[in-house]
Order: C-alpha cells, then structure tokens, then sequence
C-alpha cells in the first residue's frame, strides 16, 4: 500500500459523518445518542461529525421499530445517502421490535428487513460509550480503501 | 501560493495533528453498578422458570436444557441480546442466584426484598376449540408426566391442564410457574394467562430469614 493510501485511510477513521433517523422509538436511544454529543463523551473528538442532512452522511443511525409510515420512506432515505454509506441500527426496537413486536402491533421491524444493516448495537436503551465503540469500530473497515473497491 | 502555505502551516502544526488523531479524554469504561446484560454465574439452576415468567420482553430469556451430568440434567438461562432490556428482573426473582448483573444481588440483601407470585390461567371458552396444545407446550405439565412429553396425550390428573371430555379443564393452577408458554401457543387466542407479583420486604425481625433467602 502506498503511503498516500495510508494517509487517506487514518485521515477517513478520524473524519467520520454521522446522520439519525427515528423510525418510531420510545426516545430512550435517542437520549443516548444526544448524550454522545454532550461533552462528558464530546463525540466530535473521536472524529465523529453530526448532520441534519443524510446526504451530508456517511454512516445512518437507524433507531426504532420502523412504523408503517416509515416503511417506504426509510429506504427512500438511504438511498439518498452518497457512497460509500453503512447503517448502524441502534437499541433493541431497530434489532428484533423488542417489547413492541407482538401481535396486532403497527410496527415493522426489523431494521435490517427495509435496508442493508452493517451493525446492530443491542440495549434498550445501548450506553453512549457502545454507540462510539460501535461507531468506531465499523466505520474504518466500511470505508478502508473505498476508491479500490469501485 | 500564499494561501498554499498559509494551509500547510495551519495544518502541519503538531498541536493541530496530535488533536485530530487523539482524544482527549479517557477510554470509555461502564461504572461498576451498571447494569449489564446478566451474566450466568455457574450456579445450578433448578428451572423454575420465574426468570421467563418475570421477563417483560417476548423471547428474551429461555431456559433451556443443555446437556446431562450422572443422569441429571442441567438446564440453562439463555439470554437473547437485541430483545432483552437489561432491566434485571431476572436476576431479582431467581431463587438460585444463577443470574447476575450489576450490584442488584447486593442491594436485594441489603433491603432485604424478595418478590411473591401467583398465577390464574383463564381459559375463554367462547374461543377455545379444545385442541389442548397448551397442556402439551406447558414445560411443567411435560414433566409431570413424560408421556405428555413424548406422545402428546395424558390421562394424568397431576397436570396443569388437560381436555377431558373435549373440554379444557384448568385442574392445578398452583402449579404454575407462569411461563406463558401455553398463552404463545394457543393457536384461538383462547388462553391467558394473568401475572400477579408482590415485591416485599422483610420486618426487621426476620432479618435472620432474608439473609438465608438472598444466600
Ligand atoms: S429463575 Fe433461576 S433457577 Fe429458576 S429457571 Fe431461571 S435461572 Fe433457573
Ligand atoms: S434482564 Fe429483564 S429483559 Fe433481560 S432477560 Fe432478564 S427479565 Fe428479561
Ligand atoms: S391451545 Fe387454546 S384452543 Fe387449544 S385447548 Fe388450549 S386454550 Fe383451548
Ligand atoms: S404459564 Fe402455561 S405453560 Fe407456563 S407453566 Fe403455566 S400453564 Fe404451563
């Protein structure tokens, strides 16, 4: 590997874009995702950047069971994100529906069924600290050397 | 060309690279009474189901049997992470101490708590179709008589329940420990069963009793 290559890929681990979509969570990981940012985590030390705007990101945080309405606009959403992109379901409700998966409820879930998942973070709600280790620890492998695998 | 090196010199500045390559703070580590999933701590567990009956999520725990020592079997709490809420019931209500997690053991002995359950199967006869699915899921009933387990049918008047005379009759609800299993598979949503725990505490004067129990 060339040293220039080298340098792009510790350059792409410190500057990672992050955007959160909701699809229907009780706010509890929400909270903790907004906890990342406070400053007892401060996530933008790590090199983990926040946007309101997916198509600003490279990684999605997806949360919640996924509600009927978010059904067709939740692939819609990704689809918008530029390459290279990996999403990362958050809590127990993106993962298996959790307490809301039971008969005759309005939810969809899993995550993983609307779009592909690169990560699931398990914890109900998952603690600041899981959320940036998971963070971490997918985006250098999801964005290694990206221009080669074109 | 001034602006070129206008931006090298920001950017090559060793203060301006150790802080995007480094963090500032220290590693992220959990406190010591959090909470985390419950971990098995290789006591027996004497499958009384009280962690799937307390359990408020579907399928999070299972106990399961996972092999045989001297002709005993040993049976298993098996948690399933992406459906468990780390809420720590579990841990509270089972009677063996088999599971643990944070310092939830340490505090149950501290206040000298412990919990009390009663179960009441209704059975909705209007819906019932007498099918007796139930009688063969339950897990206590399977092992009431081995029969059940292995042929479907019991003549046994021991079990929870059972259908006699093409009706499903409720013959020891005491015997219940509250597992639901029947409720998930009851195929006419004909059956419930309804969950009544009271968390107590022990008098002062029983303190001798609590600290046998949380033992
Ligand atoms: S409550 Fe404890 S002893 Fe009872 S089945 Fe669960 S783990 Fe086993
Ligand atoms: S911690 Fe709570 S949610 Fe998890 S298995 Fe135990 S009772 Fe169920
Ligand atoms: S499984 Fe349901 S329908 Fe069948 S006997 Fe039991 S309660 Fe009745
Ligand atoms: S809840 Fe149903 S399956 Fe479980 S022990 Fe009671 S009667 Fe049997």
């Amino acid at each position: 590997m060339s040293l220039l290559q080298k340098l792009k890929n510790s350059v792409r681990k410190r500057s990672i874009h992050v955007s959160f979509v909701d699809t229907a969570s009780c706010n509890g990981c929400d909270i903790e995702i907004l906890a990342c940012l406070a400053p007892r985590y401060d996530l933008e030390q790590y090199g983990i950047y926040v946007h309101n705007n997916p198509r600003d990101a490279d990684v999605l945080l997806v949360v919640g069971a996924v509600t009927e309405q978010w059904i067709d606009k939740l692939p819609m959403l990704w689809d918008k994100i530029p390459e290279p992109k990996v999403a990362i379901a958050i809590g127990n409700c993106a993962i298996s529906g959790c307490v809301f998966h039971r008969p005759g409820s309005y939810t969809d879930p899993p995550v993983s069924k609307h779009i592909p998942v690169a990560l699931s973070i398990p914890g109900c709600p998952p603690r600041p600290d899981e959320i940036i280790q998971a963070i971490l620890a997918v985006a250098p492998i999801a964005f290694k050397d990206y221009e080669k695998k074109l | 060309m001034t602006s070129l090196s206008a931006y090298l010199s920001h950017m090559l500045r060793a203060e301006w690279i150790r802080s995007f390559f480094l963090v500032k703070t220290k590693p992220l580590t959990k406190p010591a009474y959090f909470m985390d999933y419950p971990i098995d701590t290789g006591k027996r567990c004497t499958h009384c189901f009280s962690c799937m009956m307390i359990c408020p999520v579907p399928d999070a725990i299972s106990v399961l049997m996972v092999g045989e020592t001297e002709g005993e079997d040993i049976w298993k709490p098996v948690l399933y992470q992406g459906h468990c809420i780390r809420c720590g019931l579990c841990v509270e209500i089972c009677p063996e101490r088999v599971l643990a997690s944070g310092d939830i053991i340490e505090r149950v002995r501290q206040d000298s708590t412990y919990m009390q359950s009663t179960f009441h199967i209704l059975v909705n006869e209007g819906k019932c179709a007498g099918c007796g699915t139930c009688s063969i899921a339950c897990p206590v009933n399977k092992e009431i008589d081995p029969i059940l387990a292995s042929k479907g049918t019991t003549t046994s008047d021991e079990v929870i329940m059972r259908v006699k005379a093409g009706v499903m009759r409720v013959l020891h609800e005491e015997k219940c420990t509250g597992c639901k299993t029947c409720v998930l598979h009851c195929s006419y949503q004909a059956m419930d069963v309804a969950r009544v725990i009271e968390c107590l505490q022990y008098e002062s004067d029983d303190e001798t009793s609590a600290t046998n129990e949380g033992g």
